[in-house]
């Protein structure tokens, strides 16, 4: 009997059984499959399909006997079917939306979960809703081909903490490295896609954009032992940057940025921390950890943005801004 | 294998443990709507459906079997032997479900957030903890700006939205009523196209030069909207020739691709569209001189004044 067969005639059976179904029982009904070869084999066989049918989320639970009945299995209805959620049409559209959205980018981690996701949440109301027009580009970057496969490996590698191989392509010394990683996450930034991990051959945590991996393969000896484990104390949000200053390249330095005009109430929107009033505008500190990519980050909001301090911060805003004066020569305005 | 610790057979025996309820639930769809439904061909889910008629619950009379046929190209199910919807979603689907709404940002109190609290508090027991616990590997929750679950819902609701927007063009702040239609995010920025009421037009509106929207109570019967692009170089009037430095030409490289022109020296070349001086200058600034505009002479003043300015 084929697999899925086998499986799906056990959740038919587990699923109408009112009581536990004995070892000797699935043993006598599955004859071909568990009832061959010694014991050991056949137990083997039956703890594979039950694994497959708890990774599936299918509740099947063993029953410790007594003097009336012998252990048994069964599957628990309340604990099988999708309940109805009564999402109210509102927020199955927006829930729609986003989920369609994500799936349509092309590039969103756990496409086959999500998909599946969406037709469950439908389920009880016929089908997808009518939901607004959003749409993602994610990826960021001009080739995007090999990214969601390469996403849907990473995400299912750190979901059963299996080590993965790839290739890394540097732009700064133009070579690929081969990597070992224990990937601890994946997170999306400014429409790029980053893993975190556990490098090998560096020996610490590094972050690897995935649109610069090559030949990403999941370790797939013992596919349901784990690899490693994802230190307790781990947060994604400390090694991968949002803003342009968070990159880690020195220790952490207070500065304070000056926004004027029309920049001043936009200040919350522009930059994370609450602004605070300032007779000239909005004042904004930041701990940058990458000096440049703060001073290049006000740099091109325009004249509107100053840096106020400290000395180190100003000298530097104004040493790139020399420098984009130096590289565009006056030219005549045509009379 | 799929990757990871998941078999073929984990994909099949989920889908087809929810193809049963769904035409269960649906009876007469045709063949091709079930198959769209299920991401699937036509002829792969005839094949899914031959092997369905093998399936039932010991001792296999005929009655035990589930008895799922096509008739005139409609699906149909007749005895679904317990199946009669789908099991519950996975850790995993909802991780993926939490992850996609968190790309919207939901704030407090808007649909998306109660949606999802609603969907954690029907997965089953065992999975919760493994929904959190997955759910801190998937951080797409920083990306977006806020007020995209707000526009989306007024998306939905068609309800005209009003507020502050700081155009790039004049710099000065406006009010604005518009008719949301889309919502879309491209290299990592998102904007808003929808019909601008007092201009009489569609517009596009960047969220991160936009105030709080409110949704008002006004709404708009719906309308043909085409699908929003940004304008690339190659549709513009106006084109601006901008090289980069040997140091950042291999990221200019990454996302302009073919586009990126490579000159003899390592450095390399773009066309961008010129319409938005404001944004070009911006642009060209925040590489803080790795980034030079060669042509039209326009610009090359417009990126030197600004660096002057920002120097007074």
């Amino acid at each position: 009997m084929e697999r899925t067969e086998r499986l799906l005639d056990l959740v038919a059976l587990l699923l109408d059984s009112k009581e536990p179904v004995s070892w000797n029982e699935l043993r006598e009904t599955f004859k071909d499959d568990y009832g061959v070869g010694s014991t050991e084999a056949c137990e083997r066989k039956f703890e594979r399909d039950k694994a497959e049918l708890l990774e599936l989320g299918i509740p099947l639970t063993f029953v410790k006997g007594d003097d009336e009945r012998p252990d048994g299995y069964l599957v628990e209805r309340d604990a099988y079917y999708l309940p109805e959620v009564s999402l109210t049409p509102e927020e199955l559209a927006v829930l729609y939306a986003a989920g369609s959205a994500a799936l349509a980018s092309g590039a969103f981690p756990g496409s086959q979960d999500l998909a599946h996701a969406l037709r469950k949440i439908g389920f009880f109301s016929g089908g997808p809703p009518p939901a607004p027009k959003v749409r993602l580009e994610l990826g960021g970057v001009a080739d995007t081909r090999d990214l969601p496969a390469r996403l849907d490996a990473l995400w299912s590698a750190i979901s059963s903490r299996k080590s993965v191989t790839l290739d890394y392509w540097s732009p700064r010394t133009k070579e690929h490295s081969h990597r070992v990683v224990d990937g601890y996450g994946l997170a999306l930034r400014r429409g790029l896609w980053t893993l975190v991990g556990y490098c090998h051959l560096r020996q610490g945590i590094r972050t690897f954009h995935v649109h610069r991996m090559r030949k990403v393969t999941v370790n797939t000896a013992k596919p349901r032992s784990p690899d490693y484990e994802v230190p307790a104390s781990f947060s994604l949000d400390e090694y991968v940057a949002t803003w342009p200053w968070q990159h880690r390249f020195h220790e952490p330095l207070r500065v304070d940025v000056l926004l004027t005009g029309e920049l001043s109430p936009l200040a919350g929107t522009l930059f994370p921390s609450t602004p605070a009033d300032d007779p000239r505008g909005s004042r904004v500190t930041v701990q940058a950890t990458d000096l440049d990519g703060l001073v290049k980050y006000v740099l091109s909001l325009g004249p509107a943005a100053k840096v106020l301090g400290p000395a180190r911060a100003v000298e530097r805003h104004h040493e790139l801004a020399r420098a984009v004066l130096a590289a565009h020569p006056t030219v005549k305005e045509a009379p | 294998m799929t990757g990871e610790g998941r078999t073929d057979v984990y994909e099949r025996l989920r889908r087809l443990l929810f193809l049963v309820p769904f035409v269960s639930r649906n009876p007469g769809l045709t063949v091709d709507h079930v198959a769209k439904e299920l991401g699937l061909s036509r002829d792969a889910l005839l094949e899914e459906l031959d092997l369905l008629t093998l399936v039932g619950r010991p001792p296999f009379q005929p009655d035990d079997f589930i008895d799922i046929y096509v008739e005139d190209d409609r699906v149909y199910v007749d005895l679904h032997q317990r199946l009669s919807a789908p099991p519950r979603l996975t850790a995993a689907e909802g991780v993926a479900l939490a992850a996609a709404a968190a790309l919207l940002k939901p704030g407090q109190d808007d649909a998306l957030r109660s949606a999802i609290e609603k969907l954690e508090r029907v997965l089953p027991p065992h999975a919760v903890t493994r929904f959190r616990e997955m759910g801190k590997r998937l951080d797409v929750a920083l990306e977006a700006p806020s007020g995209l679950a707000t526009l989306s819902q007024a998306i939905v609701e068609r309800r005209v939205v009003a507020f502050d927007y700081l155009p790039t063009s004049t710099g000065q702040p406006e009010r604005r009523r518009v008719q949301p239609a889309e919502l879309f995010s491209h290299r990592g920025q998102w904007y808003l196209a929808g019909f601008d009421v007092a201009r009489a037009g569609e517009r596009l509106f960047r969220l991160d030069r936009m105030g709080p929207p409110e949704v008002t109570s006004e709404t708009f019967a719906p309308t043909p909207h085409r699908r929003a692009t940004i304008p690339g170089a190659a549709e513009s009037h106006e084109r601006v020739t901008v090289r980069f430095e040997p140091a950042v030409a291999p990221y200019v490289r990454e996302r302009f691709g073919p586009e990126a022109k490579a000159l003899a020296d390592g450095r390399v070349e773009v066309e961008v569209p010129g319409e938005n001086p404001r944004w070009l200058t911006g642009w060209v600034l925040s590489f803080g001189g790795d980034a030079v505009v060669t042509r039209p002479d326009w610009a090359i003043r417009s990126v030197a004044q600004a660096a002057g300015a920002s120097l007074e």
